[in-house]
């Protein structure tokens, strides 16, 4: 009994530290290389160089400014995407006819990096806000509607046919079994299109836009501040982090009936 | 056979709709044939730099820098992942970095490595082996953590070598899930090329060839490009699907 | 075969519905180019209240039957009637009990069994007496809020019969309901199945490999063969309920089935093996 309450108490700050071990050497060594100027300052700006890139940003008002452009441009696009995408993928994966029309065109298109599709809208739209939350839409659009129409079509036969016994009728079927059956794999979908629109985005903005995360590490790159992409990097990691997680989380909590 | 054979003619009728809507676009005055080339013109275009060997060139180019990238950030991938997966030891120590590391979006890291290296054949190479080096450690990770502990009992109970638990189990157990992680690389390696070929196009490749376009709106080129990384990125996947079917043809497959 | 009704059959004044009557019932599925006699020629009648157990080799569309009468599949040629009326599609007035479980993982215990009268007009107070009812008739009060994955496996097949009898059919079906389960399990699903026979006096229909639970159970035993699928005899079994599996009579019954069994068995294994030779002279 006392042997498992002290194992099971010891591990946990071990595990944290071994957890916190690689990452604080990581960054005694950057700051160790930074200091002694091992390497030139060009080729690694130094962390506290990046913390006061931070705070200068932040007095500026301009990480507000390109975080809030960044996020608005994402969640619109997501949005709208995601939505087209999960009504098409259902509907794809519950009617076979449409299936037979609609498939081909869906595989082709699916093909293509949304990435490739940025000169082309850029010649179409030009490189304003629609651009962006098109090709933000599109990223968001073909995983949501796989993941809709797999998780469709992969309800076991079963489960329809214990429905069937019990004369269900269309809307407590589509309520109380395609539903729940389906969530947990078109939240998956949703949660890969989340990281993927990010990656678009910001890829878009790298390529062209007068604001957003994307452009602030442009701007940096080519003014040479090393510090101000830095900050960049850190940032486009954190977000991504933060919508992975979060619907990570929200995965877990809507499908509480799965085993573990 | 009728029916697949009708199956498949309704599935034609949206991308000829959709062709058709185009040309109909394209006819609409000046405005508009900037944007909706006629499909004539694209097709004249199409030929033009087929023979001229500019889609060629910089069709093998592509292809050049993803294989270099998928092999170079693939292997070193499958080692690091099958090190964590073996290991426990690496895994504690390498993990928690890996994975910090993998939030960033592949193409955030574009303005650090161009600092870094450059914009030219370089940089994107690096861009790619880190985009096919992520899919590869995750899976070859997960392909050894799930190899069944009692297959692993039975390599223990008949006596086999360290060497022979790699060899026949470890090994065919992992390799589903390293199958799916060159099935990602394969997919991510493409997509960066591209993505890295727009973003430094220093020298040849489909993406800098269609940034060029793009800069003289010359939306038929474009198009030429869109059209050639989709169809290399489906003849990608169907080989590959085809190979992974033949070595894993072991597995029941429903 | 002519209709094979058990001549004693004392329990049939009881109950007045649910007499199900099978008449030269066929039923092919088709194979790429070939059809495949799954049921050739069944003519069975079981009368209200009976209980009936089917045995067979695997194949020889046993379970299909079941499918067909619960009106999941309607695709056959013959009649099948309950009281009278042919079976056109599922009704309540007929419950499954499925070899797995078949509850929905994203519903608990009390949800599943609920889900049975989803079609159903009641006051939704009223349906709450009659699920509250029904898992006190399975012994599993105080599981009512638990998710299928907590239950063992006796605990969800109980949950499954539960929900199967919400809406008291007049004729239940049950394809191999314990073949998934351990010995111990089904030992004592056996007695609680006879229970809730006896109460709930429906008729009762249960395809199942264990001979030995077809005996202990069934008023009558249906005994199939494969290729194609036919009644190959029905033994009645003038065994008073509930049964005693040591009586010399049930021991007798059990090596006849057997051996009947072990026959068709050997002859379709015989015949497997002569087209497999065959083949291979062939080839």
């Amino acid at each position: 009994m006392n042997a498992i309450s002290t194992a099971k108490k010891l591990p946990i700050p071990a595990d944290a530290l071994g957890l916190l071990a690689v990452p604080l050497a990581m960054l005694a060594l950057w700051v160790l290389v930074t200091r002694a100027q091992w390497v030139p300052e060009q080729l690694l700006v130094s962390p506290t160089k990046v913390i006061e890139a931070v705070g200068e940003l932040w007095e500026a008002g301009e990480l507000q400014g390109h975080l809030q452009n960044s996020l608005r441009r994402l969640f619109l696009g997501f949005f709208s995407g995601a939505i087209f995408g999960l009504i098409f993928g259902v509907l794809m994966g519950l009617f076979k006819s449409m299936e037979d029309y609609c498939a081909p065109l869906f595989n082709a298109f699916r093909q293509i990096p949304s990435i490739a599709f940025i000169p082309m809208l850029i010649l179409i739209f030009g490189i304003d806000e629609t651009f962006k939350i098109i090709i933000v839409a599109k990223a968001a659009f073909f995983p949501v509607a796989l993941g809709g129409y797999d998780s469709v079509r992969g309800i076991p036969k079963n489960y329809f046919e214990v429905a069937k016994v019990y004369q269900c009728p269309l809307w407590p079927l589509i309520k109380q079994v395609v539903i729940p059956a389906t969530v947990p794999q078109i939240l998956t979908g949703l949660r890969l299109s989340l990281s993927r629109s990010w990656m678009v985005l910001v890829a878009a903005e790298l390529m062209a836009a007068d604001s957003g995360i994307g452009q602030m590490m442009e701007w940096g790159r080519q003014m040479f501040r090393m510090d101000i992409v830095v900050v960049g990097v850190f940032i486009t990691g954190l977000i991504g982090f933060a919508l992975d997680y979060g619907f990570k989380w929200l995965e877990s909590r809507m499908a509480r009936w799965k085993m573990g | 056979m009728g029916l697949v054979f009708l199956k498949r003619l309704k599935g034609l009728v949206l991308p000829l709709v959709l062709l058709m809507v185009w040309e109909i676009a394209s006819r609409q005055g000046r405005a508009y044939a900037l944007t909706f080339i006629p499909i004539e013109k694209i097709g004249r275009s199409l030929i033009e730099t087929i023979l001229s060997g500019e889609l060629l060139t910089n069709l093998l180019a592509s292809l050049g820098t993803a294989s270099t990238g998928l092999l170079i950030g693939g292997t070193v991938g499958l080692g690091l992942g099958s090190l964590m997966g073996l290991y426990p030891r690496v895994d504690k120590i390498i993990g928690p970095v890996f994975h910090s590391f993998r939030q960033v979006p592949l193409l955030g890291w574009i303005p650090l490595i161009g600092l870094w290296f450059g914009n030219g054949c370089l940089a994107k190479t690096l861009v790619v082996c880190l985009a096919s080096f992520y899919p590869m450690v995750l899976n070859s990770y997960a392909g050894i953590r799930n190899v069944e502990n009692n297959h692993l009992e039975v390599g223990r109970v008949l006596g086999a070598s360290r060497w022979q638990t790699y060899r026949y189990i470890l090994i065919p157990g992992a390799l589903p899930f390293i199958f799916i992680g060159i099935y990602h690389a394969l997919a991510f390696s493409w997509i960066s090329t591209v993505g890295s070929e727009l973003l430094f196009t220093a020298g040849p490749g489909l993406g800098g060839m269609m940034q060029t376009a793009q800069m003289a709106a010359k939306m038929d080129i474009v198009i030429i490009c869109v059209a050639s990384i989709g169809v290399v990125g489906l003849l990608m996947n169907v080989s590959l699907a085809k190979l992974s079917g033949h070595l894993l043809r072991w597995r029941s497959t429903r | 075969m002519g209709n094979l009704i058990h001549p004693d059959f004392k329990r049939s004044a009881k109950s007045l519905s649910g007499e199900l009557s099978i008449q030269s019932l066929h039923k092919q599925y088709r194979l790429e180019r070939n059809y495949l006699n799954v049921l050739e020629n069944i003519n069975l009648t079981i009368l209200p209240g009976e209980f009936v157990s089917i045995v067979g080799p695997s194949g020889c569309g046993k379970s299909t039957i079941l499918r067909l009468v619960v009106g999941l599949d309607s695709d056959f040629q013959g009649r099948i009637l309950l009281d009278g009326k042919p079976i056109t599609s599922t009704s309540t007035d007929r419950g499954i009990v499925f070899q797995d479980h078949r509850l929905f993982p994203w519903m608990t215990v009390w949800e599943n069994i609920a889900f049975a009268l989803v079609n159903s007009d009641l006051p939704s107070a009223e349906k709450r007496d009659i699920v509250s009812l029904n898992i006190k008739r399975v012994n599993l009060t105080g599981f009512a809020n638990a998710y299928p994955h907590q239950l063992s496996g006796g605990m969800a097949q109980r949950a499954a019969i539960a929900r199967a009898l919400v809406n008291e059919p007049k004729i239940l079906l049950l394809d191999e309901p314990l073949g998934a389960l351990d010995a111990l399990t089904r030992l004592y699903l056996q007695a609680e199945l006879q229970r809730i026979w006896i109460q709930h006096r429906s008729t009762m229909i249960m395809v199942t490999h264990d001979v030995e639970e077809a005996l202990f159970l069934g008023d009558r035993v249906v005994v199939m063969q494969a290729n194609p699928g036919r009644i190959k005899r029905v033994v009645p079994v003038p065994l008073e309920h509930p049964r005693d599996r040591s009586s010399p009579l049930f021991h007798r019954l059990k090596d006849e089935i057997l051996a009947d069994l072990i026959d068709t068995d050997s002859t379709a294994e015989a015949k497997r093996a002569k087209s497999l030779a065959l083949r291979s002279d062939l080839g």
